[in-house]
């Protein structure tokens, strides 16, 4: 269970800052047809392919440990949405090429409506994809008897009231995480305009907590209580005081208008135990959505699946590529040439 | 399914479920195979480069790696998730079963994937700003995690075929490298090379800014790339020694499919070989965009060819000595024949109401009949399409279906034992034979009660007779009848 939510927070970085990133890029080119982008909208449209392969291979390791923990309620629901669920492969593919599109100087001949419309389809795929994600949880954690008659009426879209409040807490949150990791690329470049950064991320505090209040609304009282069973309390505090020193961070950030390191730690602090806080909640509300004898029965699978060998090989292989990794940055950031040796004819276009 | 947990089970139609997973899974193995042979190409080129050996090659580089990140690190990456997706779909114990005992270092698989990424961008993005030592380091980087990721997988996907010690030890090392690993990952290992220079060379040959010479220069450079196929030969022989004896049967003959399919393989690696190494290597000959266009579609070909047998020859396991393809292990089959499944299955029969009726409810052999083709039969074959189970029984009188069914591994030996009850078995044939018959709006009952109990009993000693055992133990060997 922990290096499930580990890496389902990697994950969900990556995909906060590709939701919101794709859905200010579309924005950006209504608004100017991409003639005329934003400084920020540059910076997005130049990373967001490489933030997506990051969201899909983050997302390939929580892929694998739900099938340990809850393997019966997420096959089932796979394959109870079958095309529908299948279908987030080719528009995920879709939504790929289009952000590479945005890229291409073939996309900045064409009409301002072309461009538009091209960068309407990664938010898209992304959103559909979410919305994928969430109907494919909800369902999974029906029981049994619902699966059967679900089955018979060979419906492949499942629903429910909580599905729309729990997307909308989960896209407006996506918001605050896009624009701090934004505001640390303008860090590193060295520009960036501070006051509107907060204000996105104001904006989407706001959103993520009007929206966290319409959730806590219209769900059953089993969900309301998983929140502060003794597993999820530590948590779903740590969540409100991140929300809150995100809030704080922001504010100082808006009224100093700058953005460098000591005024970024604090609200990158506060991000991170919001999400690592509502990570180990979500766990929480699946767990009761369960209850307690279909979740003790999976003890032990739980214990039959560490008890396999593998697991001190993965730990040294995840410190020694993390390593690499770091050297990777390393090498980018240290073993430039010289100008007198770059050769400017080689410079790739994507 | 047969465990405590039963899946439902979605009807691909006409298509069998075996060529949905196999067409994506060709498709994603010719793109993994691209990335891994690609990075080692670039470290190639770019050593190339930065001695002073080849001009064009840092020219050459940047375009290729454009293509490369289009293609595998969006369709590839997004394929290989399509992938576990589709075997879920497919067979979800299968999956499930394969995540229980690899975990960990499918765990380990995707730290490499991590490195591929980030390495692979670094070098894409910026390895034209860096020193050439440390371009090279990346590129170097990306290519060792590229093929480390085939490392892993190539263990645990070999394991399906020949789990070797690990069914007596069940230690994971012994599953892991298993009797047909190192052939399987030297041969992967340079099919990714054959893959990644033919890709060079349709690039090459598209690039407008060469000219001839600088094409034929880069041509040459890339088809070195190929030389190890000189050894494809032993490796494919080594592999196939590896595999059990009557896998083996499959390709030598037993299984008209299987066999077409090893031929598709071997017969276009040989001319993309003997291409290679005579045309290109010794005689320094040239490749044109569309020549080597046909060479890509044939190493396309040998790939379909290749990964469609590894598929098949497990038959009629999908985790050799453990699991059957219908997801109903060899342990369970014995229990199944005395007390069946049907029963007990929670997903209802989705055209129920398409049967006809019998005091006002579906006919009960025939609504048994579609579960146990649901259970038993659907992950291999379809109603009316793609091997139909109708058509391949077509010509058959109903006995002949009861003691073929109830005889099937010994009938084909790539079937496994039937695993239900007698009255299972004849409510698939009842069933078989009404979808054959155009799906009437009435169906006979059993006549006599006499002449159905009769019937169960011939069944029960055909059964019986068949035993619950495959027809070929891991040894190779016949099994003996009885239970």
């Amino acid at each position: 269970m922990t290096v499930y939510v580990v890496t389902l927070v990697i994950h969900v970085v990556f995909m906060n800052y590709v939701l919101a990133g794709t859905g200010y890029l579309a924005v950006s080119y209504m608004r100017t047809g991409g003639r005329n982008l934003g400084e920020s909208a540059k910076v997005i449209k130049e990373w967001t392919p490489f933030l997506l392969s990051g969201a899909i291979t983050a997302g390939v390791a929580p892929l694998l440990f739900v099938q340990i923990l809850y393997k019966q309620g997420y096959y089932t629901a796979n394959l109870l949405l079958f095309n529908r669920w299948m279908a987030i492969l080719p528009v995920l593919i879709i939504g790929f090429y289009a952000l590479y599109l945005l890229k291409s100087g073939w996309l900045s001949r064409r009409a301002t409506w072309v461009a538009s419309v091209v960068a309407l389809l990664p938010i898209l795929s992304v959103a559909f994809t979410g919305y994928s994600w969430t109907e494919n949880h909800l369902l999974s954690v029906r029981d049994p008897a619902f699966w059967g008659n679900f089955y018979s009426t060979r419906a492949q879209i499942y629903t429910e009231p909580q599905l729309l409040p729990r997307l909308l807490v989960w896209a407006s949150g996506s918001i605050p995480t896009f624009a701090l990791i934004l505001a640390w690329q303008h860090w590193y470049r060295g520009d960036g305009q501070p006051t509107q950064l907060a204000r996105l991320a104001g904006s989407g505090l706001f959103l993520a907590a009007t929206a966290a209040a319409g959730y806590y609304l219209v769900t059953d009282e089993r969900t309301r209580m998983a929140f502060v069973t003794p597993l999820a309390v530590p948590y779903f505090g740590a969540a409100c005081a991140g929300l809150i020193a995100q809030a704080v961070g922001w504010g100082w950030i808006y009224r100093s208008a700058r953005l460098d390191l000591k005024r970024l730690i604090f609200p990158t602090a506060g991000l991170l135990l919001t999400v690592v806080g509502m990570t180990v909640c979500r766990e929480s509300v699946r767990i009761a959505a369960l209850g307690p004898v279909r979740f003790e029965a999976l003890f032990s699978i739980h214990a039959e699946a560490f008890s396999k060998s593998g697991f001190l090989i993965f730990l040294a292989f995840f410190v020694l590529n993390a390593g690499l990794i770091g050297y990777v940055f390393w090498l980018v950031r240290h073993r430039t040439r010289s100008p007198e040796t770059m050769d400017a004819a080689l410079v790739p276009g994507e | 399914m047969m465990d405590a947990v039963i899946y439902p089970v979605n009807d691909f139609g006409p298509l069998m479920k075996g060529l949905v997973i196999g067409g994506l899974g060709i498709f994603h193995v010719f793109t993994a195979h691209f990335a891994i042979g690609g990075g080692m190409l670039l470290c190639y080129f770019q050593w190339l480069a930065m001695t002073g050996r080849s001009k064009s090659a840092r020219i050459f580089m940047d375009g290729y790696f454009r293509y490369l990140v289009l293609i595998s690190f969006v369709t590839g990456a997004l394929t290989g998730v399509g992938m576990w997706f589709t075997s879920i779909q497919v067979s979800p114990v299968t999956i499930g079963l394969m995540i229980d005992e690899f975990h960990w270092l499918w765990a380990v698989e995707w730290t490499f994937f991590c490195l591929e990424v980030v390495a692979g961008y670094a070098a894409f993005k910026y390895g034209h700003l860096l020193t050439d030592r440390a371009r090279l380091t990346l590129l170097a980087l990306y290519s060792f995690a590229a093929w480390m990721s085939l490392f892993w997988i190539n263990g645990i996907l070999s394991f399906q075929l020949t789990p070797g010690a690990w069914l007596e030890s069940r230690s994971i090392w012994d599953a892991f490298f298993n009797p047909t690993f190192l052939p399987s990952l030297l041969y992967r290992t340079i099919a990714a090379l054959v893959v990644a220079s033919l890709v060079a060379m349709v690039l090459i040959n598209l690039a407008p800014a060469f000219s001839r010479d600088q094409r034929e220069e880069l041509v040459r450079r890339a088809a070195w790339l190929m030389a190890p196929m000189a050894l494809m030969p032993v490796l494919g022989v080594w592999f196939v020694a590896a595999m059990p004896p009557d896998s083996r049967e499959w390709i030598m003959g037993g299984s008209i499919a299987m066999t077409l399919m090893m031929n598709i393989a071997v017969g276009a690696s040989a001319v993309i070989g003997v291409y290679a190494l005579v045309g290109l290597l010794r005689n320094k000959l040239y490749v044109n965009g569309a020549t080597a266009t046909v060479l890509c579609l044939l190493a396309f070909a040998a790939t379909a060819g290749g990964e469609f047998v590894r598929e098949g020859v497990r038959k009629p396991y999908t985790m050799r000595e453990l699991l059957y393809s219908n997801s109903v292990r060899p342990d369970q089959v014995a229990a199944l024949r005395e007390h069946g499944l049907s029963e007990s299955d929670p997903f209802p029969l989705r055209n129920e109401e398409e049967l006809p009726k019998v005091e006002g409810k579906p006919h009960p052999l025939l609504r048994t009949g579609g579960l146990v083709f649901r259970e038993q039969c659907s992950v291999c074959h379809t109603l009316g399409g793609v091997n139909s189970l109708p058509g391949l029984t077509k010509g058959w009188d109903s006995d002949m279906k009861r003691q073929n069914f109830a005889k099937l591994q010994k009938l084909k030996p790539f079937m496994p034992p039937f695993a239900g009850t007698p009255y299972e078995l004849e409510s698939l044939v009842q069933f078989v034979e009404w979808v054959d018959q155009g799906r009437p709006g009435t169906w006979p009952e059993p006549a006599d009660p006499g002449d159905h109990a009769d019937r169960l009993v011939r069944i029960r000693r055909w059964l019986d007779e068949a035993g619950t055992q495959p027809a070929l133990t891991r040894t190779g060997q016949s099994a003996k009848g009885g239970r």
